[in-house]
């Protein structure tokens, strides 16, 4: 049997004659149209899950929450984790940056492929970074509560709704109901940011291991 | 950029956009999906452009800016109801020197490539444009040994689809 290979090659640039054929015209305008493709929107919603979490800190009501942490006695401590945020923050972006700029398309597919998950990766650590500060913030609220005397003098308005209820109950209410925010806050953050990712870069993933599957 | 750069780029890939087109035909499935792909190739290239030194023909390096786009950054951009009607071009009966029974068999070829995962096609792609084991592993970044290898397999991933 001859190989089918090599009668479709013989066919393949027959074909040549029947492709659709692009003007100058409709080529030159293409060039100005955006790119859609996976590094630029890595990039979009990378700049999106970089800066969001700081311009909670524009609205009012936010501020006003910061209160409970001058109450709780964590004012030195949320300080001290705010520059050390930062800093985390900023060495993150510097690392992206690099990253990003050595994605070219004019790399061999295996090592496009390598440099965007590489990239990627860095977000990602950045991401498991931040799910475990809102952890760290949320378990010292519950320590800031638990070590409190006077729990009614932060959460003044539960003065009159709960005068029938002990302080203690009130703590580990307040407590158990920190934790739980805590958690499900992670959670679904978590689950957001690996739902989009993993959407975006599944065929990527997947050809990866293809190629890697051949140095076996 | 100026103006020149910009006709030079323009005219080397009007005169090159079979390559293209090619990669456009074995990636897709159809002509909004073709057109898209087409584009995004065409961006991509026009922004490597300044980086083409011309040490190497520009079809040389349209083949990897085409392939890397199609296999890794191209994203669909909404999702598209496959129309029945569309044949792509590799489906089209060749008018002169028609063999039903080889036509028969050109087809199913054509069909059992389209199944192959993206980089098995990258491959076949390579192949079929005669292009030589080193090429081919260069551009995919794999040894040419490994080239050889998975091109001994896909033969016979075609020969099993062919006959069942």
């Amino acid at each position: 049997m001859t190989d089918e290979l090599e009668l479709l090659k013989k066919d393949w640039q027959k074909k040549e004659a029947q492709l659709p054929k692009l003007t100058y015209e409709e080529i030159h305008n293409m060039i100005w149209k955006k790119s859609s493709s996976i590094v630029k929107w890595i990039l979009i919603i990378s700049i999106l899950e970089f800066t969001l979490p700081h311009l909670l800190y524009l609205v009012p009501s936010f501020k006003e929450n910061m209160d409970i942490y001058d109450k709780l006695g964590l004012h030195n401590y949320i300080i001290g984790l705010t520059i050390f945020t930062y800093c985390v923050a900023f060495y993150f972006i510097l690392q992206f940056y690099r990253r990003y700029k050595e994605i070219s398309v004019l790399d061999s597919a295996k090592n496009l492929m390598h440099k965007i998950i590489r990239t990627r990766t860095t977000v990602k650590h950045y991401i498991i970074y931040s799910l475990s500060m809102i952890m760290v913030i949320v378990i010292m609220m519950i320590i800031g509560v638990y070590l409190n005397d006077d729990i009614f003098s932060i959460f003044g308005e539960l003065r009159n709704k709960a005068q029938n209820i002990s302080p203690e109950k009130i703590k580990i209410s307040l407590m158990i109901g920190m934790a739980v925010m805590g958690v499900i806050l992670t959670a679904v953050m978590g689950g957001i940011y690996f739902l989009l990712y993993g959407l975006l870069v599944r065929k990527l993933k997947r050809n990866y291991k293809d190629l890697k599957q051949l140095e076996v | 950029m100026n103006k020149k750069l910009e006709h030079q780029f323009v005219t080397e890939l009007e005169n090159n956009q079979n390559i293209v087109h090619k990669v456009c035909t074995l990636y897709t499935n159809d002509r909004d999906s073709h057109k898209d792909l087409f584009q995004e190739i065409t961006i991509q290239l026009w922004k490597a452009y300044p980086k083409f030194r011309g040490d190497s023909k520009f079809s040389t390096w349209m083949y990897r800016v085409a392939l890397n786009t199609a296999i890794t950054l191209y994203r669909k951009s909404k999702k598209r109801i496959q129309t029945q009607d569309y044949e792509s071009v590799i489906f089209k009966i060749a008018a002169n020197e028609y063999d039903p029974q080889e036509e028969q068999q050109l087809q199913l070829m054509y069909k059992a490539v389209k199944q192959l995962g993206d980089i098995e096609k990258a491959l076949v792609f390579l192949y079929l444009e005669d292009k030589d084991y080193r090429e081919i592993s260069e551009t995919l970044g794999i040894t040419e040994v490994n080239a050889r290898v998975k091109m001994n397999r896909i033969r016979n991933k075609l020969k099993t689809i062919l006959n069942p």
